[in-house]
């Protein structure tokens, strides 16, 4: 596994890979640190939800790293699709297939470049949580905002558990990315049905049926990444979130070690 | 006499085969790609797998290399179960269907990634790419290569770690002429040191060059194994017949065909055709105008070669050549082929 993993990193930390998520993981933080601390209003919490849309939410221990919570669940699904063609690609061009005549255990592959891949996703979400934190300290005047909770213990554990969830979360869209991958073995298959899924059907579905959104794996995980919501607290929305990716993981694996690799 | 049991050299160089399979088959549905297939390819040989498009070489080697579940039969690669690639794939390398490496990374990247997978040392890269021909482009793109580099750096990520046997599949697939005879030379280079070279083509002519060793397949089922030479050597398939003027060679051809030859033109010669034992094909004569025919098979090329001689010596045309046409494996496997078939 160390071998596979570490063969991952020599391809995913190459001095322009690791240049591109570095932006990319700023440029996020910042459109979503002043997208949402600038259109904050003012107004109380509302319990149960954190999608920083008042002042008061964004004051608390949690605030300084709220924008950033908020901000990966909007780009989750990017992160998905990313996961879809980095995998899928593997099977259609014949990546993997190559690599199965260097190491012949199917699943100590597919697992060792997904736990690389993550990796270097946890490098660049902590990287984007602290920008993001620094970015709300520097416009937490223009709101009030004196911003001296968010260094307290709690603020802390916040900022950790918004880590935390952002990370299971992103790990989730992975492993969901990653089986869809071997269940078609060809990008725009496999990005077809995600994008049917996890955009437009369970959204619109959800709309109209509101047990969608404690259900439909793409709502769970949101809800998870944004530390809890309205319909699904945090307790729930990991468990849940947890089987459903063991039951995807399961899926893949079990269809990876069986089938033959003709491509 | 097209089966393998039929036409079988025992292999000679090593008591244990490089590779030995037995009633390998595979089916897809009801599609059966291979059939029952018996092989063994002994250790130090480099063997040609042969076969048309569509004959099961790829599912075969795909097989070998723990990509493929058999449906049925068994099995071993240096020594070690089939069903055991862990076993014994850190032993051998390969280039299956088409090169595949990450596009976004250089060659020598490519080479390092994989290097690191298989547990390979990577000091060995720089002297793998002099060794395809690719030392000054190893840190271009691969993206940027062309068909016949791509070819190259697959044979190159196949070197690694030195293995004790080769899969080639197709290596000069796609590769221009000039191309093709690099690949050739290459292929002949890394047979070396006890290495086995397993390597399919369906360019016939490739083959026998550079083969020591030839298995021939065809619909999934094997045809012949053994040593090449002895699927070629000594055999004729024709005789050349030049006549002295060229005026004389449509009356030659008449006395000839009249005395139950089968006659053919090819380019400025007359081809007297043998079966594939190397005698007479169809109705053969002894060589005595107008006692007709002796019936069939049986005769030599050397015989055959005296009574067309002695036709033409006896109508007054002088000879200026006569010569056996060598079987190349081309004719050999298309009358294998055929033959099955039928």
């Amino acid at each position: 596994m160390r071998r596979v993993v570490r063969a991952e990193l020599l391809r995913l930390l190459r001095r322009r890979t690791i240049v591109t998520t570095t932006i990319a993981a700023l440029v996020f933080s910042a459109v979503a640190t002043l997208t949402i601390v600038t259109s904050a209003k003012d107004g109380p919490s509302i319990p149960g939800r954190r999608d920083g849309t008042t002042v008061a939410e964004l004051a608390s221990h949690g605030g300084g790293t709220q924008s950033f919570a908020v901000g990966v669940s909007f780009v989750s699904f990017f992160v998905f699709v990313v996961f879809i063609a980095l995998m899928a690609t593997e099977f259609s061009g014949g990546t993997f297939r190559a690599l199965l005549l260097r190491d012949p255990h199917r699943m100590r592959l597919i697992v060792g470049k997904l736990a690389a891949s993550l990796l270097v996703a946890a490098g660049a979400l902590a990287l984007a949580e602290l920008f993001s934190f620094v970015l709300s300290l520097a416009l937490a005047p223009s709101k009030d905002i004196s911003g001296s909770a968010w260094f307290s213990m709690a603020g802390l554990g916040d900022g950790l558990r918004d880590y935390g969830t952002a990370l299971a979360g992103i790990a989730g869209w992975a492993v969901f990315g990653a089986t869809l991958a071997v269940v078609f073995r060809s990008a725009p298959l496999a990005l077809a049905v995600g994008f049917a899924w996890a955009g437009p059907i369970e959204n619109i579905v959800s709309q109209s049926w509101a047990p969608g959104l404690r259900f439909f794996p793409g709502q769970v995980l949101g809800s998870l990444i944004r530390g809890g919501s309205a319909d699904l607290g945090l307790g729930r929305a990991a468990v849940t979130s947890a089987v459903y990716v063991a039951i995807a993981a399961t899926a893949a694996l079990v269809l990876l070690t069986r089938r033959d690799v003709t491509s | 006499m097209t089966t393998t049991d039929q036409i079988t050299t025992a292999p000679s160089r090593a008591a244990t085969p490089a590779l030995s399979v037995r009633g390998l088959t595979k089916r897809y549905g009801q599609r059966t790609a291979v059939d029952h297939l018996d092989i063994e390819v002994p250790t130090g040989v480099v063997a040609g797998f042969v076969g048309p498009n569509g004959a099961g070489k790829t599912t075969t080697m795909a097989m070998l290399l723990g990509l493929v579940r058999p449906t049925d039969g068994s099995g071993t690669v240096l020594g070690e179960p089939i069903d055991h690639p862990d076993a014994y794939l850190h032993r051998v390398g390969a280039l299956i269907e088409s090169p595949a490496f990450y596009p976004a990374l250089t060659g020598a990247e490519n080479l390092r990634m994989f290097a690191t997978v298989g547990g390979h040392p990577t000091e060995q890269i720089p002297a793998l790419l002099a060794q395809v021909g690719l030392g000054d482009r190893g840190d271009d793109r691969y993206r940027s290569y062309s068909l016949g580099m791509k070819q190259r750096l697959g044979i190159a990520a196949a070197l690694l770690g030195d293995p004790e046997l080769l899969i080639l599949d197709e290596p000069a697939n796609g590769l221009d002429p000039q191309g093709v005879r690099e690949m050739r030379s290459l292929i002949g280079d890394l047979a070396h040191g006890g290495r086995t070279v397993l390597v399919s083509s369906h360019d016939l002519s490739e083959l026998e060059q550079v083969c020591d060793w030839l298995v021939l397949i065809d619909t999934g089922r094997s045809l012949y194994q053994g040593l090449t030479s002895e699927l070629l050597g000594g055999v004729a398939s024709g005789l050349a017949v030049v006549p002295e003027r060229p005026a004389d060679r449509w009356r030659l051809r008449e006395l000839l065909f009249a005395a139950g030859h089968h006659v053919d033109e090819r380019d400025d010669r007359l081809v007297v055709s043998l079966d594939a034992t190397g005698g007479a094909a169809g109705r053969v004569d002894t060589g005595e105008i107008g006692t007709g025919g002796i019936g069939t098979g049986g005769i030599g090329a050397a015989e055959i070669a005296a009574a067309v001689n002695r036709i033409a010596f006896a109508a007054g045309i002088v000879l200026v050549e006569l010569s056996p046409l060598r079987t190349t494996l081309e004719d050999r496997y298309l009358a294998m082929v055929q033959g099955g078939r039928r």
